[in-house]
């Protein structure tokens, strides 16, 4: 039933214009008046129409495993390390170096993954396109400067185990 | 069959044959006079908040009404409270109903904040509290708690709900599975796709034009574990993208929400091991 009312959005909107007919052609203040809730969305609003037909599936995508299957398992497998990544060099009480570079790139990575789904799920390319590749450019420069930051107090500093058990122990 | 039905009740009942359509269809309503157990016990009125809008009017703004009920006189259900309203108390109450016991999936609304079916939730029996009645929460409102769901049904033809084989078996009879490959499928098939889990879900809400949902990944999974099926390979490839599955964020609304019981969240960790592992 629901899908014959939102299959005719054509007869909802002669039956509009019949309505509408009498008064005047659309003038401003009944569009207006046709926003019925207060005009604050953030994205703009849905086309509220469907491809195709009501009988046609939904497009499927076209398949992208490095976007899907084996990006997930990548996102886990570095998830899943970074917990004893984090607990080893406190747990052993050892400072090398090497293990602080693979902390910190796996964190770097696993924030990547993070923000980037985020963007995914908010700023969608299929609504705001502009802005999702502006988010996107901006994640990698946080990313690329988050690495280089981290880059420069590995070398030039103590190091970032070694920063954290100091403000522990202070 | 029907004809020996009718003589049978011919002679058992004692009630008159023919009653006029009003009372034949007043199923809701616990009839006062004959039915009511304590007369005397005080009359219970709680209130319901109901959602309506009118697309004959779309100048308004969806509001919501209220409407006070006797539960004395009420079934127990808060689909028997809504079509008691609409019975007697305002006709154009809209919502879908069909088989008030949970297997058709039509009464779907948003009940107190939980998504659920009419049906099978009860009315709470504290009438100092009061009830809100919405429709599915993030969907286009056809009218009062009517959801459109086109796109969910568009969706769910995507994933190609039946069994796809090429081959027959040896003798040419059905196509059988052993117990195990059977057992796999329960806590699946019972899906009545009714879009509580699908419409609970945040990440559903966001990008529902592409993430299929968990209603629709459940009935996925439910092809996907099918022992007969043969084309779990493009099955799995149809979901292979960013959107489909992996807007998943186990959120977990949709195990909590089910009004069947079922949990479209671990169906969808089964399809992401599935899909890892090939």
């Amino acid at each position: 039933m629901a899908s014959i009312a939102r299959q005719s959005p054509l007869l909802r909107q002669s039956c509009l214009s019949a309505f509408r007919a009498p008064w005047a052609t659309r003038n401003v203040a009944q569009v207006v008046a046709f926003h019925a809730s207060a005009r604050k969305q953030i994205l703009p609003p849905l086309p509220q129409t469907i491809q195709g037909t009501m009988n046609d599936p939904a497009p499927i995508p076209t398949s992208h495993p490095t976007e899907g299957s084996y990006h997930w398992t990548f996102e886990r497998l570095v998830s899943a390390g970074l917990v004893p990544l984090c607990i080893a060099p406190f747990a052993a009480g050892s400072m090398s170096p090497v293990m602080d570079a693979v902390i910190c790139s796996a964190i770097v990575v696993h924030s990547h993954i993070g923000f980037h789904a985020s963007i995914t799920d908010y700023f969608p390319t299929r609504r705001v396109p502009k802005t999702h590749t502006f988010m996107i450019w901006l994640l990698r420069a946080f990313t690329v400067g988050t690495a280089v930051g981290l880059y420069e107090f590995e070398t030039n500093d103590v190091g970032v185990t070694e920063a954290i058990r100091r403000v522990w122990k202070a | 069959m029907s004809a020996l039905r009718t003589t049978s009740r011919l002679i058992a009942s004692s009630k008159p044959l023919f009653r006029p359509a009003a009372f034949a269809r007043s199923y809701a309503t616990v009839d006062a006079l004959s039915q009511d157990p304590t007369p005397s016990e005080q009359p219970r009125t709680k209130t319901f908040h109901v959602y309506r809008w009118n697309p004959d009017q779309p100048t308004e703004k969806p509001k919501m009404q209220t409407y006070s009920l006797d539960l004395n006189k009420t079934g127990p259900m808060m689909l028997d409270a809504l079509i008691r309203i609409k019975n007697e108390m305002d006709p154009t109450l809209t919502f879908r109903r069909s088989c008030r016991e949970g297997i058709c999936g039509s009464c779907a609304m948003n009940i107190d904040g939980v998504n659920t079916l009419a049906c099978l939730c009860r009315i709470p029996t504290d009438t100092s509290k009061e009830s809100r009645i919405y429709p599915l929460p993030h969907t286009y409102v056809v009218k009062d708690l009517v959801p459109d769901l086109t796109y969910f049904y568009k969706q769910y033809k995507s994933i190609k709900p039946y069994l796809q084989r090429e081959t027959k078996t040896e003798d040419g009879l059905e196509y059988r599975q052993s117990p195990e490959e059977r057992k796999k499928l329960d806590g699946l098939y019972e899906c009545i796709l009714c879009a509580c889990c699908s419409t609970s879900c945040p990440s559903y809400w966001w990008n529902s034009e592409e993430y299929l949902g968990p209603a629709i990944l459940l009935q996925s999974y439910r092809w996907l574990a099918d022992s007969r099926d043969e084309k779990t390979a493009e099955r799995k490839a149809a979901l292979d993208n960013s959107m489909s599955v992996y807007r998943c964020h186990t959120i977990l609304n949709c195990s909590r929400t089910c009004p069947k019981g079922l949990n479209p969240a671990r169906a969808i960790a089964e399809i992401k091991k599935m899909m890892a592992s090939h």
